[in-house]
């Protein structure tokens, strides 16, 4: 295990450690098929089968399936049938998909859209099933946000498919209803795999390496619904190490490189069964968006600037919109983290303030599991016990847990409290 | 680069529309002069969409002895076999070494079972236009601007933008819109007056009917509400929570009061590139520093607000916005 494990390490240190850019280079030769294309797309009757033959095909606009029932979308194979947005004018997505019923992507590779790969919105039953996402060159903040985008949809299920070089998120559902992300690769995103405002998910058996953090559970305010009821299981989360390289000013762009799974403000999760090795921050991060609300008012740009927003207390900072929110609560709560298997490299990653904080006070064994511990007014009942709805629970063996009363400069920090020590 | 693609458009559309505009005969002498028919009436917008600086002929056709219904809010109630024809041309002295032209013609043709959206393309001897179900591109260079490819929209496209919970929606003509004038057989009146004298609309006393201002005309409204009713027809078809982009949690519609909601000290969703690195949608009192303003005054593709619909920059409405956000306390 350990020579595994050193394995692993090696192959980080030499993705990471040097300069050498990560890159997609696929040899392409292509093809326009775009005007036969998006009309058959276009006229599809209900319960069809759309089949893309082998080639690589090019596009300058989107292609839309809107008000349709029963489609498949099959091509011959991931990178036989390449559909490239490379030349793209107008729209932002390669293929978007809206309005539909039971719709399958199946067996074809999708390149480099302007924005978003694939987004499906307001769709009932989508399947995506051998899709190779991804921005072809060197990785960079250039690259369109989401390689696989569900957002307000019901019935998703994505499986075997391969996501990489998203600025945003590899595999991204959003603000969707009954989710299974199972058996998917992905690499050099900023998310790996990111469920956002989603209700009954399960994530399973995926593999998340080399991105920025590899399984992100969160729930953002002012959308149209919120999440809970998520299970992360047997998935491999490793070496996500990758510098963050999301366009400043979005939610990801706050991840600190070297996070594992992280959730945020979410309710009813369970973390177990897992591989989390080697996340050079933290393997698994639970915090609020209190949290992430603050590191947003001083990330790098900002440090040069005028400072207006420095000047700002902490107390102001977090008096921002969001909290007229009512229906939103920012603390994570019912979250329990049982049963993974970890390990660690022995050095931090002292790019960011949280690798630099748990040497200052962890020195070299830094804990696998933290929770910023930043208490909601409802943590504690009158009676002084947690309130069951906001416990967070971890049962792991001989692996180091801790708390780190953020919201007091880590004052009360502790490592394996007691406030941990349950089960949910 | 890449193999041309060689399409035979062999592909009957006889089931959407007719394939040539003129067949629908909503105008009478040369097509070209759009001189509408009877049952065709012209309309305009108080704040219409920006389309590349393209000028608009609008105009409603009514099958003989229907009637519109009247609602404060929503785009009026059209019977089915109503038609919406919305040309958009350019004169001569818009453009550089060439001749002004019609450009396409859009169709909202109401059937029984929904809206169906048509996009036609008018041929270069502007004698008819043709059903173009995938939209297309013709250049056009502008006087003072850039080389563009004009974008005619595809039928995913229209949809795209005239969609209200799943359903394809005008989205212009509301009673706000339409609460102006226009000149009827060389007559001016107010637009929706005529059509009540014409017995084609029900109308509630006037006193009650809303209106937008004309967004850059400051006789019409303050800049707040110029600004809002610039960002309702061109955000909030999308922008609002019946819309394709309600997933954003940002509510553009002139009515909403909500502050969070219509992107003030709001943090974007899912931007991506389009955030330009700034943290919210709207920082009072500073435009260069709002997603807005960035989104707004752009045209790639992965950054550009609105995502359809333009090539270049509506340097006067992105004015607008700036002084409007420059002015928010």
């Amino acid at each position: 295990m350990k020579i595994v494990n050193g394995v692993f390490l090696l192959g980080a240190m030499i993705l990471n450690g040097c300069d050498t850019p990560l890159e997609h280079n696929p040899t392409r030769g292509y093809k326009s098929i775009e005007k036969a294309l998006m009309s058959k797309i276009l006229l599809a009757e209900d319960s069809t089968v759309i089949t893309l033959e082998e080639g690589h095909f090019i596009f300058k606009n989107s292609l839309i399936l809107n008000g349709k029932k029963h489609i498949t979308i099959r091509g011959k194979g991931i990178d036989k049938t390449v559909l490239s947005f490379k030349l793209q004018e107008d729209g932002a997505e390669g293929l978007k998909i809206a309005n539909c019923e039971n719709i399958v992507l199946e067996d074809f590779t999708i390149e480099d859209a302007a924005g978003d790969n694939i987004k499906v919105t307001d769709t009932r039953g989508i399947t995506f099933r051998r899709i190779k996402s991804a921005w072809t060159g060197e990785i960079s903040e250039e690259n369109g946000a989401y390689a696989l985008y569900p957002v307000i949809c019901t019935d998703v299920l994505i499986e075997e498919c391969e996501a990489l070089g998203a600025s945003d998120a590899g595999i991204y559902v959003g603000q969707s209803e009954n989710v299974i992300i199972r058996n998917n690769i992905v690499y050099w995103n900023v998310a790996g795999i990111e469920s956002e405002n989603s209700e009954n998910v399960e994530i399973y058996n995926n593999h998340a390496y080399n991105n920025t953090g590899g399984i992100l559970v969160f729930d953002l305010p002012g959308l149209t619904r919120y999440g809970k009821n998520i299970k992360v299981y047997e998935n491999e989360v490793y070496d996500n190490n990758l510098e963050n390289f999301a366009p400043p000013g979005n939610i990801v762009g706050t991840v600190p490189p070297g996070t594992g799974i992280m959730v945020l403000a979410t309710k009813d999760v369970e973390i177990f069964k897992n591989r989390i090795d080697d996340n050079n921050t933290a393997n698994v991060a639970i915090v609020s968006y209190e949290l992430i609300d603050a590191m947003k008012g001083k990330d790098k740009k900002d440090k040069k600037e005028e400072g207006e927003e420095k000047a700002l207390t902490s107390t102001q900072r977090f008096d921002r919109k969001w909290k007229k929110d009512k229906s939103y609560n920012p603390y994570p709560r019912s979250v329990y983290v049982h049963n993974n298997t970890y390990s660690s490299s022995l050095f931090p990653n002292l790019g960011n303030d949280f690798g630099k904080l748990f040497l200052l006070k962890f020195g070299l064994t830094r804990p696998e599991v933290v929770w910023d511990g930043i208490l909601s007014e409802d943590y504690l009942l009158p009676t002084g016990e947690v309130n069951p709805e906001y416990k967070i629970c971890v049962q792991e063996t001989s692996v180091k847990s801790a708390t780190l009363d953020a919201a007091n400069d880590f004052e009360n920090l502790a490592s394996n409290p007691e406030s941990l020590n349950c089960t949910l | 680069m890449f193999e041309e693609e060689v399409f035979d458009a062999a592909d009957s559309y006889a089931h959407l529309g007719f394939a040539k505009l003129s067949e629908y005969n909503f105008f009478q002498g040369d097509i070209a002069d759009l001189i509408p028919a009877s049952n065709v009436y012209p309309y305009d917008l108080n704040t219409p969409l920006f389309s590349d600086y393209a000028l608009k002929k609008r105009f409603i056709y009514l099958p003989e002895g229907s009637k519109v219904g009247y609602h404060e809010t929503d785009v009026l109630k059209f019977p089915p076999g109503t038609v919406l024809i919305k040309n958009f041309y350019y004169e001569n002295a818009q453009l550089e070494n060439e001749l002004g032209r019609i450009m396409e013609t859009r169709l909202l043709i109401r059937k029984e079972e929904g809206w169906t959206a048509l996009p036609y393309i008018w041929n270069e001897e502007q004698t008819d236009a043709s059903l173009e179900i995938t939209g297309g591109t013709q250049k056009v260079s502008l006087l003072g601007k850039n080389l563009i490819d004009y974008q005619v929209p595809n039928l995913g496209q229209c949809k795209g933008c005239h969609e209200l919970n799943g359903k394809i929606e005008p989205i212009g003509p509301t009673a706000r819109q339409l609460n102006r004038t226009n000149i009827f057989n060389g007559k001016e009146m107010n637009q929706l007056v005529k059509l009540y004298e014409d017995q084609l609309l029900d109308l509630p006393a006037f006193d009650n009917i809303p209106k937008l201002p004309v967004w850059d005309n400051p006789k019409t409204g303050s800049l707040n509400k110029r600004a809002r009713a610039y960002l309702e027809i061109n955000c909030a078809h999308c922008h609002r929570r019946e819309g394709p982009a309600k997933n954003s949690g940002l509510y553009l519609l002139a009515s909403n009061e909500n502050e969070s909601e219509i992107g003030v000290m709001k943090a974007p969703v899912a931007a991506g590139q389009g955030s330009g690195g700034l943290k919210y949608d709207i920082v009072p009192g500073k435009p260069e520093k709002s997603i807005f303003y960035h989104r707004l005054n752009s045209t790639e593709a992965s950054v550009m607000m609105p995502e359809l619909g333009r090539k270049l920059i509506h340097e006067e409405g992105v004015m607008l916005i700036k002084e409007w956000i420059a002015n928010m306390n």
